[in-house]
């Protein structure tokens, strides 16, 4: 086996061409390998010390998050919690410390899992995958990037240099929410995020997406009836309605297909709630978990 | 009194562990050492129809394939003998060690596991307590009428022990009671769960065998070895280097014995490590699954009068040190209270899942979390308050409990006054929060115990210990009682510990026994170096050896403290330029109990120097997802005189977390076959700091006759008590719902509150 640390993306996207494959903080790919779930690559090309995938730039296109901008990084970010709260929310929710300090955002989108936490905020707010290779650059949906959980369209060749978020609307607002049994070191049992936009108090347009319910992150369809209302009882209920309809949970250790069923519904009505109150001003400190006050010291 | 106000106190390997200067186990390497692995049965019940190792012996770099065949047939395990180091013929649960390998490294020892041929007949396994016990059932033991008993151990089928604490007539004293309640409630299993996984090293030296190893009780681990491989105690030394961690989980002895015979076979040091999985399947220490049934009769003043109990406690495949266990769990059912009329029966029952042992207070946590939830449903049941109701039942000094043992002066009440005032109990509190009171007790163990003290001509002092530091600062508190006896200041003792070579056996870390035994020999020992001390003074003195004072380093006679000698220049003036003392610790007898009657004896019913808790918990339950977060618990405790505040608190609040953990995410969960499904931290989960809730503590501090030293109890196992008590009380008091199965999940809270039908 051999590893390689990249100065400069040229040598990555080098690498990537030989066969190679990237590591950044290692959070998935190491501790998968010492889990069993996979042996390491023959190869390993280090993209952490690459500064350029490791910036944050607002351009006419929108919001450029290099893909090795860590979680530690995005909770923080002033661009990412006052424009796109949801994935500092989710980056704030992260494994510990340590983890965030480490792991990156083009990481957890490459892994796949339908249990990332930054997945559902970055849909929600439309993002792409910048998918680079020596020779081309191409933005990719992350609806047609995710195939399948820990399966991407991406080839062997591309990295994935960046997340591309446009510029939302003014009155908007994301949220991301998830069930956990403690506080740090947890995985979501389910999430969602919303994406919303208000024009005097009432929805202009409405994202949601789920976490842990579906192979992949899942965009919650059918939110039309939403625009043109308030934010009020009957709209976080169908929220919840539709997302519990329309989720496909698992029943394993973590929790019942039934009582994910019917979290994933508390979780997309708290998670519209909260945007909702974002998009009109009002501050909610990251992560909203902790804003809503479940656990929180009295 | 907040941990602020509390006297300085430095760990002497407090700089060591935090530094990270300090050496675990699995930190060391000797020279030619080899990697040792384990090959498991991986079914929880089978036949070995073959096992040949011919293959992996030959690999290259192989240097030990171990069977049973290669180690003295020898059954071990106190009540039932019922083990064996390795499998002999029947596979009993997933982590039974069927061989032991060793090898140059990780990977030839793993080509030498894969190497073993292992044919297995499976065979119908035992995971239900009640179908265990059912006519018919397949048995874990067929032999088990051939079995060496120690004990009072009554066992038939697939009952290991069976205990009974029988008092009154509690049948008709439950007919002409008041008001009846009964509870069912079940508790899963779980586990120790310390940091440090364990690690054994094991080196010959011609016959002589030293093992280092990741152990609570070097004296148990040495007689571990010494029965199982045959050989005599002089010939085996144990050395626990610094340890991360055990919570009961490392006591006795467990793979010391195989990584000595590898060692031996394989002529080199042989050294284990085990993974976090092995951590989880293969110990046989975790806490016990319970199923408990309760029922209570109350008079109409509100005056407990009868109760009864059925528990069946899942003991696993193995004895190992859990045949108290039966009785420990009645007597948690019968609980703190004064109750003429008490029946309870106890079964502790063999099935294929790992074996059970002690885990920090074993049967203590679910036995008290049942009764405590039952005794809330009592008070319910006849319209009473909560903290009322037990101001009316609970042990109170010179009164009698639940098995006919009078109280000296004990202080629960004080505990429960201080504790429900702390907590603010009877204010309004926000939606979705409420309080919960429990109240718990814990006995504490006289055990044999010796040390040596001696003073150098420096003025430094050594004692040496056969206590064992698991963390709890109880062996830190050792120079806090040699530095007073001898007047000297603690930075000058040296501890020597945690060697069975250098040191007096002893209990070690285990039942909360190091201060409380351990204490005592040390302050004999050390008192034995003081005598010596004013002889000398008084000789120079001119003065009565009885009227010398021993302080700040100085020799004087009482009321003149302006002539002194240094006590560096008498212990230098000494006939042998140091002053030696060893001493064993006094026998302490036990508390008689009259009135009843107990089966399955097992030294449980009478309790020495008793510590009593209680905990009151604030929680707040989110109603939409059955989340229950702990935000504050405030625990009084009396365990006797307080020697070391800094440790005394902090046995509570670690005791308080591991009580959470146990309250609402630490459950074992098994499959229909008998294997654990979360062996692994992500999906056991422990509480961590970021969950820690508020915790407030006070100590009811009472002078103990026959107790340790200074009127000292134990401490270590009782703040893990009544914590899950306390919360399901305030989990109850915030949603109206009780829940009935132990840990308290997100889901069986929401279950409970949503669809009580379907909870259990």
């Amino acid at each position: 086996m051999t590893m390689t640390i990249a100065n400069s993306l040229d040598d990555v996207l080098s690498g990537l061409a030989n066969g190679a494959r990237p590591i950044a903080g290692g959070t998935d790919l190491v501790v998968g390998s010492r889990q069993g779930k996979g042996a390491l690559p023959d190869h390993l090309i280090a993209i952490d010390r690459v500064h350029e995938l490791a910036t944050i730039d607002v351009g006419d296109a929108g919001t450029r998050i290099g893909s090795g901008v860590t979680h530690a990084t995005l909770m923080t970010n002033p661009t990412v919690v006052d424009s796109f709260t949801a994935i500092a929310d989710a980056a704030a929710l992260v494994g510990s410390p340590a983890t965030r300090n480490v792991g990156t955002i083009g990481g957890n989108v490459m892994n796949g899992s339908p249990a990332m936490d930054t997945g559902a905020p970055l849909v929600v707010l439309n993002a792409r995958a910048e998918l680079r290779t020596l020779e081309s650059t191409r933005l990719v949906h992350l609806d047609e990037l995710w195939v399948g959980p820990g399966r991407t369209s991406a080839q062997k060749n591309e990295l994935c240099t960046a997340l591309v978020i446009p510029q939302q609307p003014e009155s908007s607002g994301s949220a991301y929410v998830r069930l956990e049994y403690r506080r740090t070191m947890e995985i979501a049992i389910v999430g969602a995020a919303a994406a919303i936009t208000l024009d005097d108090g009432i929805i202009r347009s409405a994202h949601v997406a789920l976490t842990a319910v579906a192979p992949t992150i899942l965009t919650v369809e059918g939110l039309a009836p939403l625009i043109g209302k308030p934010v009020d009882e009957t709209t976080l209920a169908t929220v919840a309605e539709l997302a519990s309809e329309q989720a496909a949970p698992i029943s394993d250790l973590r929790a019942s297909e039934r009582y994910r069923r019917q979290m994933i519904g508390v979780m997309a009505s708290r998670a519209v709630d909260a945007a909702a109150r974002r998009a009109g001003g009002e501050t909610l400190s990251v992560p909203v978990n902790r804003a809503l006050g479940v656990g929180a010291q009295s | 009194m907040a941990v602020t106000d509390l006297p300085e106190f430095i760990r002497a390997d407090g700089p060591d562990k935090v530094t990270g200067s300090g050496r675990y186990t699995a930190d060391m390497t000797l020279t030619g050492q080899l990697v040792a692995k384990f090959k498991y049965g991986g079914v929880s019940h089978g036949r070995i129809t073959r096992l040949d190792v011919t293959a992996a012996r030959a690999i290259p770099g192989v240097f030990a394939v171990l069977t049973a065949a290669d180690v003295p047939d020898v059954r071990y395990s106190y009540g039932l003998a019922d083990r064996t180091l390795f499998a002999t013929d029947i596979i009993r649960f997933e982590g039974e060690i069927v061989a032991a390998v060793a090898a140059i490294n990780a990977d030839i020892a793993q080509q030498a596991l894969d190497a073993i041929e292992l044919d297995i007949e499976m065979l119908e396994p035992v995971v239900d307590l009640e179908a265990a016990i059912a006519d018919g059932a397949p048995l874990v033991h067929e032999n088990i009428d051939s079995y060496e008993v120690t004990g009072d151990t009554p066992h038939s089928g697939n009952v290991a022990t069976h205990s009974s604490i029988s008092m009154g007539d509690a049948e008709a004293a439950m007919t002409n009671a008041a008001t009846v309640v009964t509870s069912r409630y079940l508790a899963d299993a779980s586990h120790a769960t310390p940091i440090e996984p364990r690690a054994v090293i094991a080196q010959w030296e011609g016959d002589k065998v030293t093992v280092w190893t990741s152990t609570q009780v070097p004296f148990d681990a040495r007689a571990g070895v010494c029965e199982t491989l045959e050989l005599p105690t002089s010939k085996v030394r144990i050395i626990a280097p610094h340890l991360g961690g055990g919570f009961g989980g490392k006591c006795g002895a467990h793979f010391e014995p195989h990584i000595a015979a590898l060692a031996r076979v394989a002529k080199r040091p042989v050294k284990l490590v085990f993974s976090r999985w092995e951590e989880f399947i293969a110990p046989d220490r975790r806490r016990e699954a319970m199923i408990i049934d309760v029922t209570t009769g109350v008079d109409a003043d509100g005056h407990i009068v009868a109760r009864t109990g059925e528990i069946l406690l899942d003991n696993g495949a193995y004895m190992a040190d859990s045949s108290f266990f039966a009785q420990a769990a009645a007597m948690h059912v019968a609980g703190p209270y004064v109750i003429p009329n008490v029946h309870i029966d106890a079964k502790l029952i063999y099935t294929n899942h790992q074996p059970s042992g002690s885990v920090r207070a074993p049967t203590a946590p679910q036995g008290c979390w049942a009764v405590e939830s039952h005794t809330d449903e009592i008070a319910k049941a006849i319209g009473m308050d909560a903290l009322e109701f037990r101001r009316k039942n609970i042990v109170t000094s010179a009164s009698t409990g639940c098995v006919g043992q009078t109280y000296d002066e004990i202080g629960l009440d004080q505990c429960l006054e201080l504790a429900t005032t702390s907590a603010g109990w009877g204010t309004e509190l926000p939606e979705g929060e409420a309080l919960g009171i429990s109240v718990g007790w814990w006995p504490s163990f006289a055990a044999p115990a010796g040390a040596y003290a001696k003073l150098h001509g420096d003025g430094t002092v050594q004692v040496i210990t056969g206590a064992s530091e698991c963390g709890t600062g109880s062996v830190m508190t050792l120079r806090m009682l040699a530095a007073d006896e001898i007047g000297i200041d603690e930075t000058a003792i040296e501890l020597i510990y945690q060697d069975t070579g250098a040191a007096p056996a002893g209990p070690g870390s285990s039942g909360s026994q190091t201060l409380f035994n351990h204490g005592r020999a040390v302050e004999k020992a050390s008192q034995m170096v003081a005598d010596q001390l004013r002889e000398l003074a008084a000789a120079q003195l001119e003065a009565n050896a009885g009227d010398i004072v021993l302080e700040n380093g100085a020799a004087s006679v009482a009321g003149s403290p302006a002539i002194s000698i240094p006590i560096v220049e008498l212990a230098a003036a000494s006939e042998t330029g140091e002053l030696l003392g060893s001493a064993a610790a006094d026998a302490i007898e036990w508390p008689e109990i009259t009135g009843s009657t107990c089966l399955g004896e097992q030294g449980f019913s009478s309790w020495l120097a008793p510590q009593f808790s209680c905990h009151v918990a604030r929680v707040r339950v989110d109603a939409d997802t059955g989340v229950t977060r702990v935000l504050e618990v405030h625990a009084v405790h009396d365990s006797g005189t307080i020697l070391n505040p800094v440790a005394a608190h902090g046995q509570v609040e670690g005791g308080v977390m591991m009580g959470v953990g146990q309250a609402l995410t630490e459950g074992t969960r098994y499959d229909e076959r008998g294997h654990q499904l979360n062996a692994g931290l992500l999906e056991y989960k422990l509480q961590t700091i970021a969950d820690a809730p508020t915790i407030t503590t006070q100590f009811v501090e009472i002078f103990t006759n026959n107790a340790g030293p200074r009127g000292a109890k134990g401490l270590a196992e009782a703040p893990n008590v009544a914590t899950c008590g306390a919360v399901n009380n305030a989990i109850a008091n915030a949603t109206g719902v009780r829940v009935r199965q132990l840990p308290m999940t997100a889901e069986r809270v929401w279950t409970a509150m949503n669809n009580p039908e379907a909870s259990t």
